[in-house]
């Protein structure tokens, strides 16, 4: 317990000092391996730093950094933003709920909050803070908005559950639908105090004349959109594919249509997006090898035999489990605390009548929340990564967020005929 | 050491976009044959395979490059608050800790790359020798403690923030 | 206790493997006066089955229950496995071909790949689904069927004149919604559990594809124990299989009852239509395992054929 301790207060002055983030997750795991586990071959450290990266879900992430970058450095992100202010630039905080609105779009096909950050953050970032956006506040959106991605469907937390615990992933899915759109309407919410605060400044109305230019110029790049949710939605590829067909569409659109994109310019991009997947990848793999030792701690264990032992009711349980997992959140990768938590808490959580798909619901909300709440927020990383922002802005301005969120998590904890409201309306 | 350093670097950028463009066109190569002749997306089963692999060694040749350009992150506001003498003391202790970090990462990643190639293991559809996937991070964590090593002895300046604002990674990638 | 050994597998707590797994390691332990205890690790917390695989190899954990799909890789003998209706459907016959020469020397091909096979788990069957019409086996023709990454698996889909598309398992689900596969192939208690009859109008029960789990130990670790608690424990894991049989068999009842109910149009092979089947495909599949597996693979396959006309008969 003693050494555990020394461990951890070594963590933090070595965060502190400012050591990597690869170095501050590495190192204290190193000394857990040589500590606790001396016996298990030193190679385990190597096998479960790929292991915690050799999946082929979070393949979108490498392709969507890449397009997202080949269009921010070109004319795509531009023609798009042009349409989207000329649309809605006259309206009080109209940018930034289309900061939200583009992450749920975005998000329902990308599945992965850190792929969404990634297409998004680039090309919206400059158009908040020329809308006069604060800083921070902008930082926080961009991270925040993209947790939708998790809840709207369809989503790769909500398959996992459901292979975890048998719950239906159709009425997950369905689920997720009400309290993605929750999640928005508290953020917008946000937006709008914001933007009266801040004063940011509604521009004036654009005519349709110019509205309709504004269209066509963006006509190309409209197709980036219909290319991805349209190629999904008819079964022509999955999201993964998606995501390496949306490389192929900007490269052509920047490149042939537009005559922007030269071999010179193409090859800076891939590498500066090969490096921003190599930041975020390290991440996720030292995350992949700490979660090993969580398990082999028996921490799983611990916590079924604490709620047994404490015999919690429904409140008090629901209450424990938020707690679980923004601990969790903070320390380890949000998927791996699924992996970890979940088959302690289902058992309990079902003997106590809580419904799967409302647990699901409260789950994949917390993991969410988990990826935006330092300091180990993997979506604060892929922010600092795309918009070249210190981590510590990107958190300073996400408080307002996370305080929103828990609030949502309340709502829906509490509230179960939120997240089962239409999937009763459409299975039961 | 200049020329040296040029020609380490020139080779990974070729390497990892080569290999980034190889995940996207194959990848792509799959929809094709899926959507034109799926009579033959059989014989393209492979490529989910070779794309995770890719990407393997995509994210860890790329870790000593993203040192070099200050890419990898750390919350570094309370360093930066320390006065200089200090601030250089910390510098020193970081680089110290990366290169001896990375050696003995590497010295595992060898063991791990015997062990496997030892033990036959060979992947399911590609059918190629698993012990080369365990070479990506043995890779990796040379070129990393190599940068490590090399800003430790002040080759490299990887604590200067840059002065210029440049969001757009493009123009850091032509440095 | 003196011994103890992490055993990982995949599937979840409620699951038969997990349920006789839990049931193994009380009887060893009280077996061996409580000095083998195995401290179970199920659903994948110690890593994907890859990484357990190679765990086992390595001695992060001391063993592992593994499907022999994911097998081929560290030992391509094992791939004999995925061949469709290699083994027959009545219990006792199938018992009797894992008991064989074949089954003893499949087991023996693991010794050089620093683990130590100690015995053949049945569990279940795969069945086919689809969106498509799947009332004759003529009808797979030109349909896009996902498959694991195995080429032995792949070249069923081609015998049987369908596209095999392989995907990985969480994307199944997404991509049998919206239409980038027609259908798949799963025992019928992953098809209730993942409720893929939510995504999917047809199913037939085929039995066309053995499930057998390979229990693997860390040969270290194996020869750490005393020659008496390494019988228990192979006796132990032998003597449990006619309850684990039962057990899975109930599910599978129980999961076509909801599969049913859910308005999936289901229909049973009949015995010629597997027979048929199996003679379609077996001369591709068996083809594609010798290829793969060598000399020793043919060996495999000529005990096999050996055991099959013995139990079976032809
Ligand atoms: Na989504
Ligand atoms: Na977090």
């Amino acid at each position: 317990m003693m050494l555990l301790a020394a461990i951890i207060a070594a963590t933090v002055v070595i965060m502190a000092l400012g050591f990597e983030m690869l170095l501050v997750l590495g190192i204290p795991t190193l000394a857990i391996k040589e500590v606790f586990y001396g016996r298990l071959p030193d190679v385990v450290f190597v096998q479960k730093l790929l292991g915690g990266i050799n999946h082929s879900t979070l393949l979108a992430i490498p392709f969507f950094l890449f397009a997202a970058q080949l269009m921010a450095s070109g004319q795509i992100t531009r023609r798009l933003m042009g349409l989207v202010s000329a649309m809605l630039g006259h309206t009080r905080g109209g940018i930034g709920h289309t900061v939200i609105g583009g992450s749920m779009a975005f998000g329902s096909v990308s599945g992965s909050a850190p792929a969404t950050v990634a297409a998004l953050g680039g090309m919206v970032y400059p158009e908040l803070r020329k809308s006069g956006y604060s800083e921070k506040f902008s930082l926080g959106l961009i991270v925040s908005s993209a947790e939708t991605a998790l809840l709207i469907p369809p989503s790769i937390t909500f398959i996992v559950y459901g292979w975890m615990t048998g719950t239906s992933v159709a009425q997950l899915f369905a689920g997720g639908l009400a309290i993605g759109v929750v999640l928005a309407l508290i953020f917008a919410a946000l937006v709008m105090v914001h933007a009266a605060r801040q004063n940011v400044t509604a521009r004036p109305r654009v005519p349709w004349k110019q509205r309709l230019d504004a269209l066509f110029a963006a006509g190309w790049a409209l197709g980036m959109p219909v290319i991805i949710l349209g190629g999904i939605y008819s079964g022509t590829f999955t999201p993964t594919e998606a995501a390496a067909v949306s490389v192929v569409y900007a490269i052509f659109v920047e490149g042939v249509v537009y005559r922007e994109l030269g071999f010179r310019k193409l090859v800076d991009i891939c590498e500066a997006s090969a490096i921003s997947t190599a930041v975020i990848f390290i991440l996720l793999a030292f995350g992949g090898v700490l979660s090993f030792f969580v398990t082999l701690a028996h921490v799983p264990t611990a916590i079924s035999s604490f709620l047994a032992a404490i015999d919690a009711g429904p409140i008090l349980f629901l209450l424990i489990l938020n707690v679980c997992f923004l601990i969790a959140g903070m320390f380890i990768d949000p998927n791996s605390a699924l992996l970890i938590l979940v088959p302690p808490l289902f058992p309990v959580a079902t003997s106590l009548g809580i419904d799967p798909v409302h647990l699901g619901m409260i789950v994949t909300l917390n993991i969410s929340l988990g990826m935006i709440t330092p300091p180990f927020g993997l979506d604060l990383f892929v922010a600092s990564s795309t918009l070249d922002k210190p981590v510590t802005k990107i958190i300073a301005g996400v408080w307002p967020f996370v305080a929103a969120n828990l609030i949502a998590l309340l709502i829906v904890t509490y509230i179960p005929q939120i997240s089962l409201f239409i999937p009763n309306l459409l299975f039961r | 050491m200049a020329t040296l350093l040029k020609v380490l670097r020139t080779t990974e950028r070729v390497f990892l976009v080569t290999i980034f463009l190889m995940m996207v066109g194959l990848f792509t190569l799959g929809v094709v044959v899926r959507e034109v002749a799926p009579q033959y997306s059989s014989d393209f089963s492979w490529i989910e395979e070779a794309v995770q692999t890719l990407n393997l060694f995509l994210v860890f040749c790329a870790l000593g490059l993203a040192l070099e350009r200050k890419r990898h992150v750390g919350v570094t506001t309370f360093r930066d608050s320390m006065p200089l003498p200090v601030r250089r003391f910390v510098f020193g202790l970081i680089d110290i800790s990366g290169v001896l970090f990375s050696i003995y990462t590497t010295r595992l990643g060898i063991e791990m790359v015997q062990f496997v190639f030892a033990s036959g293991q060979r992947s399911p559809t590609l059918n190629i020798a698993m012990g080369w996937i365990y070479l990506a991070p043995t890779i990796g964590f040379v070129l990393l403690g190599l940068r490590y090593a090399l800003s430790l002895f002040g080759v490299i300046d990887r604590f200067t923030p840059d002065t210029a604002n440049t969001p757009t990674t493009s123009e850091k990638g032509a440095a | 206790a003196e011994f103890v050994a992490k055993i990982g597998h995949l599937e979840s707590a409620q699951q038969s493997r997990n349920i006789y797994l839990e049931k193994v390691a009380k009887l060893v332990n009280e077996r061996t006066d409580g000095n083998v205890e195995f401290e179970i690790y199920p659903q994948g917390q110690l890593g994907n089955q890859r990484q357990m695989t190679e765990g086992t190899q390595l001695g992060v954990l001391e063993a592992t229950v593994s499907p022999a799909a994911f097998l081929g890789g560290f030992n391509p003998a094992v791939s004999v496995l995925d061949i469709p209706y290699l083994m027959p459907q009545d219990f006792k016959q199938a018992q009797a071909i894992r008991d064989s020469a074949f089954g003893k020397e499949l087991l023996a091909s693991f010794s050089s790949k620093g683990v130590v096979a100690i015995g053949l788990w049945p569990n279940g069957f795969k069945q086919f689904t689809s969106n498509k019409p799947i009332e004759d086996w003529k009808e797979f023709a030109g349909q896009k069927f996902r498959v694991m990454d195995s080429n032995i698996l792949i070249e069923q889909f081609k015998a049987m004149g369908a596209s095999a598309i392989a995907l990985p398992f969480g994307e199944l689900y997404t991509s049998l919604q919206m239409g980038v596969v027609d259908g798949e192939e799963n025992p019928l208690d992953t098809i209730e559990r993942m409720k893929y009859y939510e995504v999917q109008k047809n199913l037939v029960v085929s039995d066309h594809g053995a499930m057998e789990d390979v229990i693997l130990f860390n040969e270290a670790f194996w020869n750490s124990l005393p020659e008496n608690y390494r019988k228990v424990i192979v006796d132990t894991f032998h003597e449990v299989i006619p309850d684990l049989v039962k057990d899975k068999a109930d599910k599978v009842a129980a999961a076509l009852e909801v599969v049913k109910q859910n308005g999936m149009n289901v229909r049973v092979a009949t015995p010629e239509e597997r027979k048929a089947l199996r003679e379609e495909v077996y001369p591709a599949t068996k083809a594609a395992y010798i290829e793969r597996a060598g000399d020793e693979g043919k060996k495999l396959i000529g005990l096999y054929e050996k055991a099959y006309a013995d139990v079976v008969g032809n």
